[in-house]
């Protein structure tokens, strides 16, 4: 059966639409009072949110490293903190930016690419931030909270080679959590949470953002037959 | 325009066009209750942005492309979404015809549709809906000659469907 035909047959439903559907007007009315409901605003909310938490951490780290200054083992672990929640502020602003400019009044190539882009770099944001982050925020975390809080020298109560030796694990964590999340997540079938993270961890999501904006370039490019 | 007058415009428009609606969700969602929730993100999205029509293109235009845009991003995300249960009166979209009561053709129609993917699932239903080439290259953000082209294979693609069938 040629489309043209099923188009016709379409249309006469269509005409039907009319007396068979019906809108609920006191639900129509209630729709504006849920202004915070959509996923993309609440994104965009949670992203300001994370961004201006992370501010705080700045202006302590900030504090810490003028403080000691001249003692590069205090110095160098709160610089590697404040590199990674600097980093964490400017993608969470980043993400904001993109989700705030999303306007779906405009061409839905457009926005659908938007969107896709936007998961992507959330995607990306959060491999990293979890991989990296079981690194900073542990032994270079203790040493700077140590000083910072109670002046207790880290090196001192604890063995230089404890300190070597869980940074060193840190490090090896990440390789070693990207190939356990391929080789394990799928078969994660009975913890949907836990299979999530480990997708996440894998990069299948980011995998799969990409392919999206591939065949978003497909449908957008002109091809002849 | 006082605030009333605004919403009484749009519930207005919005009643017009309720079919755009309809369509927009049946032609994403497969279940009563994820069609109900698309209908009222739709709504929603609808409303949030009325203030931004200005009546340089067709509300029917406007409404298909928040419509498709919202419903595009609803059916990647449903797989990770909350699934809501709406009672009878809960549900701002009721139909006494459902598509599986559909005749033949069209069900048939509504199963091709579902085997395309997201972007084609819009240009399809805004074909059959008789917009213009024009129209839909403008919904969607694309040339005119793509929009030809795309139907042409659409096109191809149905009539294997059904050779396909029939054989």
């Amino acid at each position: 059966m040629e489309l043209d035909i099923l188009k016709e047959k379409w249309a006469e439903q269509d005409r039907k639409l009319d007396t068979c559907i019906r809108l609920n007007q006191r639900l129509l009315v209630a729709v504006e009072t849920h202004r915070w409901r959509t996923p993309l605003r609440l994104f965009a909310l949670f992203s300001g949110m994370g961004a201006f938490m992370g501010l705080i951490p700045l202006m302590l780290l900030g504090q810490f490293i003028y403080a000691h200054w001249t003692e590069p083992r205090f110095a160098l672990p709160a610089v590697a903190l404040d590199v990674w929640v600097i980093a964490y502020v400017a993608a969470s602003i980043r993400q904001m930016a993109m989700a705030l400019q999303i306007d779906y009044n405009k061409p839905i190539v457009l926005i659908q690419k938007q969107i896709e882009n936007l998961r992507a770099l959330r995607l990306r944001v959060l491999r990293w931030a979890l991989l990296t982050g079981q690194l900073v925020w542990w032994i270079p975390f203790l040493v700077v909270m140590l000083k910072g809080l109670w002046n207790v020298d880290a090196y001192k109560i604890l063995s230089l080679r404890f300190l070597i030796v869980n940074l060193a694990l840190g490090l090896a964590l990440i390789p070693a959590a990207v190939w356990v999340s391929r080789k394990f997540g799928d078969r994660m079938d009975r913890s949907p949470a836990v299979q999530r993270l480990m997708r996440e961890l894998a990069g299948y999501n980011i995998t799969a953002a990409s392919d999206r904006l591939a065949s978003i370039a497909e449908f957008q490019q002109e091809t002849n037959d | 325009m006082t605030a009333s007058d605004l919403q009484k415009t749009f519930q207005d428009r919005v009643e017009q066009h309720k079919k755009i609606l309809y369509k927009v969700c049946n032609v994403y969602c497969a279940d009563r209750d994820s069609r109900e929730d698309l209908a009222q993100e739709i709504m929603f999205q609808l409303w949030r942005s009325f203030w931004k029509f200005d009546g340089r293109c067709q509300f029917s235009t406007w409404m298909y492309r928040i419509a498709l845009n919202v419903a595009i991003s609803f059916f990647r995300s449903e797989r990770t979404r909350t699934r809501h249960v709406f009672s009878d009166e809960e549900r701002l979209l009721q139909a006494v015809v459902e598509p599986d009561r559909q005749p033949e053709e069209i069900q048939l129609l509504y199963e091709f549709i579902a085997e395309l993917d997201p972007l084609s699932r819009a240009l399809i239903l805004l074909y059959l809906d008789g917009n213009q080439y024009q129209e839909i290259a403008e919904i969607l953000g694309i040339s005119e000659t793509n929009v030809a082209t795309k139907i042409s294979r659409l096109k191809s693609r149905m009539k294997q469907k059904v050779g396909t069938k029939k054989g």
